[in-house]
């Protein structure tokens, strides 16, 4: 996979980044915030997925329209009736809020998406190693051995179906509900026995005796400090805005929106922007050094 | 052993104190709140596992059940039918409530990693996590009786009662503009359906498979003598 340069930074840069705007994600439910929000978020989910990340956005369209359509059904306290449903009133503050929840909605599943592209699972352990090495170990240890055990289901089923004891696609229901389970009874008892020798093997090369180091493939640059400090001071900016109540918004019962302030939305946005902002950078420098060849 | 119970007292003091003030604050606070309070119940678990110091053969062995958990739903090649449920839950009759929640809370986490984690994860984590633990709980030695339908029963009950309406709670908080009983009732009601199902099969896969598994489990420990390393 292609790394952008928000992805090639230490793990604990990017974590602290999603942390922070998947909270102010949550948080924020003021208009403006969450139409920049999805912008920024935009740009980098598509940076990092490209049109496979599209396709996936618009499968999730029809749920977020449904979000949007059915709030005022479940939040029918808005002032202003658009029209009622069998008796049910349809309000327009209440829609208008729907509209904004699938916003933020949206908003999650574009971070999420984004998350799951920068934070593999390596930097996931190797950013916890540290701090609860057991748990870290176990989740490595976990993750290794699906796709293994994934393997050798695969060549349970080849085996089985060499002696004539394949279940074909059309088979009935309780035939392949047996067959499913007989595979997970022999692959338990492979993984139990490949578990001892495991764990053998792991003691007899002195598991438990000493600290565990663990393969730290990311250091920690001075480039890492300045964005971990940058985002420090963008995401004060917002706090201090919130508390200001710039963020405040209420749809119901009536349109309560606090007006826009300058410097709380161009912190936030400044700070969802950063991941892009570096890949630009990166671009640009590379076509500079190119065209000066 | 000492920092994991510092731990659960703090999480006593504070889980309250959340709530009280995320009650205070504007707006849906509840979807942040939850998650804190999530937080707070997980951590005394972790820690308390860092403070055992676990053995590699308790390691090993724990790790082993959660793949199994999360392979299973991939070697059974039938739609909704997943055994997950019923390996976190014979994780934790054959290995104690404390192992059970770890087992479900790693195999959440770990199968997002290929699945997509979001705002579900935390959620997922915990009710995978409760199966395994209440399973351990109600077959401690001396309560429920080890045999199918004892085990089959209480699986899908746990399935049913607990995990199902924990994972449609996550729900509630992500999706619904503002609380209220009958919105909340409808988000549950949804859930019915697809928790019955999956009790179903839990129930078959522990009525089934569940005796000859923990007799697995069980002549593993006894061959190489693992009575004292696992609890």
């Amino acid at each position: 996979m292609k790394q952008d340069a928000f992805s090639r930074c230490h793990p604990a840069v990017s974590f602290l980044f999603f942390i922070l705007v998947m909270l102010f994600g949550v948080l924020i439910q003021h208009p403006a915030f969450v139409l920049g929000g999805i912008c920024a978020a935009l740009s980098y989910y598509l940076l990092l997925t490209g049109a496979k990340g599209l396709k996936f956005l618009l499968f999730s369209l029809p749920a977020l329209i449904l979000i949007a359509l059915l709030n005022p059904l479940a939040n029918r306290s808005g002032k202003t009736l658009l029209f009622t449903v069998f008796n049910i009133p349809y309000p327009l503050e209440s829609l208008v809020y729907g509209t904004v929840l699938s916003g933020i909605f949206l908003l999650m599943i574009l971070w999420c998406g984004c998350c799951g592209a920068v934070m593999t699972s390596d930097k996931f352990t190797s950013l916890f190693a540290n701090l609860i090495p057991a748990l870290s170990l176990l989740l490595v240890m976990v993750l290794r051995m699906i796709p293994n055990f994934m393997r050798k289901g695969r060549q349970i089923t080849g085996a089985r179906m060499a002696i004539g004891k394949s279940v074909g696609g059309d088979a009935k229901y309780t035939e392949k509900a047996k067959n499913g389970m007989l595979l997970l009874s022999s692959l338990t008892d492979w993984a139990l026995e490949g578990s001892i020798v495991t764990a053998d093997s792991m003691r007899s090369r002195g598991y438990g005796t000493a600290k565990r180091t663990s393969f730290m493939q990311y250091r920690f640059t001075l480039r890492d400090g300045i964005l971990m400090v940058l985002m420090g001071f963008l995401g004060a900016g917002v706090i201090v805005s919130m508390f200001r109540g710039n963020t405040a918004a209420a749809f119901t019962p009536l349109w309560d929106v606090a007006p826009l302030s300058p410097f709380g939305l161009g912190c936030y946005l400044l700070l969802l922007l950063l991941p892009t902002f570096l890949h630009l950078k990166e671009a640009l420098t590379w076509h500079i050094l190119r065209s000066g060849i | 052993m000492k920092k994991a119970k510092i731990a659960t007292v703090i999480a006593l003091i504070l889980i309250p104190l959340t709530v009280i003030f995320g009650r205070k604050l504007p707006g849906r606070s509840y979807y942040m709140t939850s998650m804190l309070v999530i937080a707070e119940i997980m951590v005394p678990f972790f820690l308390s596992f860092e403070g055992r110091k676990p053995q590699a053969r308790e390691l090993v062995l724990l790790a082993v059940l959660s793949a199994l958990a999360i392979a299973s739903r991939v070697v059974i090649p039938i739609p909704n039918f997943k055994a997950t449920y019923a390996v976190i839950m014979l994780a934790g009759i054959a290995f104690g409530a404390e192992s059970g929640f770890l087992v479900g809370a790693v195999t959440a986490l770990a199968s997002n990693f290929f699945f997509g984690q979001g705002p579900h994860t935390p959620w997922q984590m915990m009710a995978y996590g409760v199966s395994g633990l209440v399973m351990g709980l109600l077959f401690a030695k001396g309560c429920l009786p080890h045999n199918r339908l004892a085990m089959g029963f209480s699986g899908a009950a746990a399935v049913m009662l607990i995990t199902g309406p924990l994972l449609d709670s996550s729900s509630v908080f992500i999706m619904l503009s503002r609380l209220s009983p009958e919105n909340i009732l409808a988000i549950y009601l949804a859930g019915v359906p697809i928790n019955a199902s999956q009790a179903v099969c839990t129930f078959i896969i522990l009525f089934l498979l569940g005796k000859p598994f923990l007799e697995k489990l069980e002549r593993i420990k006894l061959r190489y003598g693992m009575g004292d390393t696992v609890n």
